[in-house]
């Protein structure tokens, strides 16, 4: 049953105040809710709705956690040659309600006087081919679009999406819902949920000419949003470069290369060792990571402030950040089919290298003074391996290939002095 | 006998059985919600002959929560009370659908990702389904890892209520926006905790607690991320944490690590101690200007833990250990209803809860197998205990996408019950419940004593000062932020007792060492359940799996609980009932000058986090997508 009020006359309807929720009114704070700014001379002003669609709100919980610079840096307009930025967030808004809807009924109605850029998290549900008007997987404000024909029931997040769309100065979606569709679009969903691109479709430009930017993780790097932010802005002040983005809308900077190159234990990769279960600390793609295939920089980056990331702390790669999560990558924990090829000839050709790394690391591992004295002054060990006739044999043949067409410091060692007060203590009779 | 409406009493040897007799003992005759005020001419006629300041008043949406609620009330200006009211999930996203016909592997990552506020709770809940149902549980370095990681996580999920959600409605713009007289007072009242956060006037902590400029808001936004880097070394990222695996934790932990951890959880023990200053003299301040403001929010004082922070040795992953491993964590389980601690079991616990969608929009599903005298899947839970049809772990919701009806649906939050009764949960619960807990056997930082909880860390720049948190007399908004703020201390000490266990695991090194045990993928059916609660308190897991496949999985959420519409039985949600309770000290002249900051007050006190509130459980059946035609929109005339 619909919401149904019959039988009344126009002086039976229950009013309205017109400021509910706005309870910083004239006081509230600059940069975060409120209007203003001018869409002339050069940008000192952005406004930014950021819209929460089929979302767990993780992707602003990541944003907030930037520190390169932070949110706040922006919205203080702490930073020389950025725009101020005003934020409209349901989460961190000061007012509720109207005084949250207001800027944005203003932005659909071309009455914002600012420029605007729409940020999506989470996917975009089905919601339009409803049959009728009524019911939502995903509202946000009531009452219609059209003061003329306001309703009681609550906005569809669909209708605000294509309707703040021409008039956008760029469309971004943050989060791997937002960008590709993420687990609201999984299988099995009954929504219909789908990524903002393909809700909006591939001919969809911003105002200023901009296709949908998208910046995936589940949640995302809060550094890698600010920084697009960042990167966008500064190239429209004049400043910085055009930001180069790939094939499917990514940063190019920070997406091209995969998460494994830059991984802590790709190392162990190449050496052919592999953790067998979790909490080992060896190359995690035999307990189910995917990270040789997927396109990340956290491990390069961190996760908050530089800290952390999934395989610095020994989690496996389950594809985040990637179009098809989570189903290409289910299910987790299990070793991906193609480590079977790859894993396996790591092992063996990794396994000859890492017994010559060893090798060659034995000879490393000590002083040129220790060689010649033959002895470690570390008692940390019981006692030292001396070099065998093969380490011998191997560092005769090393220096020769390691020296050739230089200088042999192998050489020039063997004629540097004994250091006198060597084992000063016992010189002394300590 | 924790039940006094469920048709369960206990035998002489202290069994749950059913009350013999009732052919249909769940069962239950619907008592429809009041008419709403607008549907009802008569009501109408009077209210507005009596005064013309009667209101609709809608907050959508509800800012500054997490998530998308949105919340009506019609309210009386002129007597300045709150006459109907209802609370609205707006969001509808299908994760335990999705969870469905999966590889019960999937569910930790997955079901994690309901939630992006306290997503490694989730995590943690669904390892202990998972575990259940696998027959496994973790080495204990593995349990003190997720014990780390979930303590951390509430040292950045507190201050963020209190600092970024909760405390702007009570900053120096709103005072004055709301209340001006107030805010004059406060330019002279001194308050007591100068000598811990060193405010010497009232009116200095609310210019400090603005948002955006005020060194309060800064600063807990700044402690919200310290935890987070503390967070992230061994859970990888945040808010879902890659590290959380059946058996354990994927987590390599070393000294230095652990030495990070520490660098960062210690400023918590100042933080803590300042966080608690602030919010006694906010309380203080707000009860002395005046009494009434113990009444925003209030209602009774019903609430439930399922408990969290498992002990290392005594967690072994069993249904039928349940009770006694649960007892033995470090947030014992607890339910409270009108102040007295009713039970510890967490086994009652689980039987106590049903889910009711007659105000959801959702389609009823016992009585579609059969009706609750016919079969239902689980009369009982796996230690015999009777269970209702409406049990999660007999649920089988049919999402039912419609227009929106104060009378009939209006929320995409179902209604769970605990014994037929609303209850609310939270940092609070969580605290009172160990404040009551007969036993508790981590006493190295924490003392319950029936009536308080003390909390006793080393010092840091401030000195050692024992905090202790007493049980509230009177229930309120106000009582449920000084209680959250408690909580930074009490949950420092957890993740401190903790990190200090870790570092001995460390040192002793051996199997207790380990991070996970190895684990199959089991065939045959089986069921688990998580009760492990979350940041805002409740969060159960409930899963049914067979040939290596998730046949139903279940989350019910704190804010389910909070958020919840009215019930059959005709009682309204914890927050509908918490705002109806508010009276209106806002200072306004005329109607059009209402914000409804005490509203507000109200509900966010309960720290709200919606994205996790809505999800579905469903059958093969092909899903509804018709909708009843709304007369609503031909009244183009209706203002909102």
């Amino acid at each position: 049953m619909a919401y149904q009020r019959t039988g009344f006359g126009e002086d039976m309807k229950l009013q309205t105040v017109p400021n509910a929720g706005a309870v910083f009114g004239a006081n509230a704070p600059i940069g975060l809710g409120g209007l203003g700014g001018s869409p002339d001379g050069p940008l000192n002003i952005v406004h930014v709705f950021w819209i929460a669609g089929m979302s767990c709100d993780g992707c602003s919980i990541a944003a907030t956690a930037a520190t390169n610079p932070s949110v706040e840096d922006l919205l203080l307009g702490r930073i020389p040659n950025l725009p101020k930025v005003v934020l409209h967030h349901p989460v961190l808004n000061p007012g509720a309600g109207t005084e949250l809807m207001r800027p944005m009924k203003a932005a659909v109605n071309g009455e914002l006087g600012a420029p605007y850029v729409v940020v999506l998290e989470g996917s975009v549900p089905d919601d339009q081919a409803f049959p009728t008007d009524d019911g939502y997987f995903s509202a946000m404000g009531g009452g219609g679009f059209d003061p003329d024909t306001e309703t009681d029931q609550p906005n569809r997040v669909t209708d605000w999406l294509w309707k703040l769309a021409p008039g956008a100065a760029a469309y971004v979606a943050i989060g791997t819902c937002a960008t590709w569709g993420g687990i609201p679009a999984a299988a099995g969903n009954i929504t219909g949920s789908m990524s903002l691109m393909d809700y909006l479709g591939k001919d969809y430009r911003s105002a200023l000419g901009v296709p949908v930017v998208n910046v995936p993780g589940c949640s995302p790097v809060g550094d890698n949003f600010i920084d697009v932010v960042q990167a966008v802005l500064l190239f429209l002040q004049g400043i910085a470069p055009l930001p180069k983005f790939d094939d499917l809308g990514r940063p190019a900077w920070l997406f091209t290369e995969t998460v494994h190159r830059h991984c802590p234990k790709a190392g162990y990769y190449e050496e052919g060792v592999f953790a067998e279960e979790p909490g080992d600390n060896q190359c995690l793609v035999e307990i189910g990571c995917w990270g040789p295939v997927v396109q990340c920089n956290i491990v390069e980056r961190g996760a908050i402030n530089h800290m952390g990331g999934c395989m610095v702390a020994g989690a496996a790669c389950i594809g985040c950040t990637m179009p098809g999560f989570p189903d290409k990558y289910s299910p987790f924990y299990k070793a991906p089919p193609g480590s079977a090829i790859s894993g396996g000839m790591s092992k063996m050709y990794g396994g000859a290298i890492r017994r010559l790394r060893r090798l060659s690391m034995r000879k490393l591992n000590r002083e040129p003074l220790w060689d010649k004295t033959g002895e470690v002054p570390s008692p940390w060990a019981e006692k030292h391996k001396k070099p065998t006739g093969t380490d011998k044999t191997m560092s005769f043949f090393y220096k020769k290939l390691q020296y050739n067409n230089s200088v042999n410091q192998a050489k020039r060692n063997k004629k540097q002095p004994i250091p006198q007060s060597r084992d000063i203590l016992s010189q002394k009779g300590l | 006998m924790c039940f006094k409406n469920l048709p369960i009493e206990f035998d002489s040897a202290g069994n749950a059985t059913l009350k013999p007799g009732a052919a249909d003992p769940y069962l239950y005759t619907e008592t429809p919600v009041q008419t709403p005020i607008e549907d009802d001419p008569e009501k109408m006629r009077e209210l507005l002959e009596r005064n013309g300041h009667v209101r609709r008043v809608d907050f959508d949406p509800v800012t500054r929560v997490a998530g998308a609620l949105a919340f009506h009330t019609v309210v009386d200006l002129d007597n300045r009370e709150v006459l109907e009211t209802a609370s609205m999930a707006t969001l509808f996203r299908g994760y335990e659908i999705i969870l469905q016909g999966r590889d019960p592997r999937d569910a930790i990552f997955i079901s994690s990702r309901a939630c992006g506020v306290c997503g490694g709770v989730h995590a943690n809940a669904s390892a202990l389904a998972i575990e259940m149902a696998f027959g496994i549980s973790p080495p204990p370095m593995g349990v003190v890892a997720r014990n780390l990681l979930q303590a951390i996580e509430y040292l950045y999920d507190h201050p963020i209520h209190l600092s970024l959600l909760a405390g702007p409605d009570f900053s120096e713009p709103a005072m004055r926006d709301t209340n001006p007289e107030i805010w004059e007072k406060a330019l002279s009242t001194r308050v007591k905790g100068r000598a811990t956060h060193g405010y010497e006037f009232m009116s200095e902590i609310m210019t400090d607690l603005t948002p955006l400029t005020g060194k309060l808001y800064l600063e807990g936004l700044h402690y919200t991320r310290v935890a987070r880097e503390a967070y992230v070394l061994i859970g990888g990222k945040f808010p879902h944490p890659q590290t959380v695996v059946p058996g354990g934790v994927s987590t390599t932990i070393d000294t230095s690590d652990l030495n990070e951890i520490m660098l960062r959880m210690v400023q918590y023990f100042d933080y803590g101690r300042k966080t608690i200053a602030i919010w006694n003299d906010i309380c203080d301040f707000f009860y002395e200007v005046n009494p009434k403001y113990r009444d925003i929010g209030t209602r009774p004082k019903s609430m439930l833990e399922p408990g969290q922070w498992d002990d290392p040795y005594a967690y072994d992953g069993t249904y039928e250990n349940a009770d006694d491993w649960a007892r033995e964590r470090w947030a014992p389980p607890g339910v409270i209803v009108d102040g007295e601690l009713v039970t510890t079991s967490v086994k009652m616990l689980n039987a106590g809860v049903e889910e009711f969608v007659e105000h959801a929009f959702y389609e009823e599903w016992v009585g579609t197998t059969g009706g609750p005298s016919g079969s239902y899947p689980f009369p009982t839970d796996p230690s015999g205990n009777p269970l209702s049809p409406y049990h999660p772990w007999n649920k089988q919701t049919i999402p039912k996408p419609g227009g929106t009806s104060w009378k009939e649906k209006y929320s995409w939050s179902t209604a769970p019950r605990w014994d037929r009764q609303a209850m609310e949960t939270g940092a609070y619960a969580r605290i009172w419940a160990a404040a009551q807990a007969p036993e508790f056997s981590h006493a190295r930082f924490i003392e319950p004593t029936g009536k308080s909880l003390k909390v006793d860390l080393p010092k840091a720049e401030l000195p050692n000062d024992l905090v202790e948190w007493k049980v509230p007399e009177t229930w309120g908004a106000f009582e449920r932020n000084r209680g959250r703020a408690y909580c930074i201390m009490y949950t420092a000490a957890i993740a401190y007792d903790n990190l200090l266990i870790a570092y001995d695991l460390l040192r002793k090194g051996g199997p207790d060492a380990r991070m996970s045990v190895p684990y199959k993928v089991p065939k045959d059916h089986r069921i688990g359940v998580g009760l492990w609660s979350a940041g805002r308190g409740y969060l159960t897991h409930h899963l049914e799996m067979d040939n290596g496949v998730l046949e139903n999985y279940q989350i019910l959420t704190p804010s389910t609980w909070m958020a919840s519409p009215k019930d059959p039985f005709g009682n309204p949600g914890p927050y509908e009932e918490a705002v109806m309770a508010t009276p209106l000290l806002e200072n306004y002249e005329k109607p059009e000058d209402f914000k409804g900051i005490d509203v507000l007050r109200a509900l966010r006190s309960f720290d709200p986090c919606m994205p996790c509130t809505t999800h579905i459980h469903t059958d093969e059946r092909t899903i509804s997508r018709e909708v009843v035609t709304c007369a609503c929109g031909a009244e183009g005339n209706h203002a909102h």
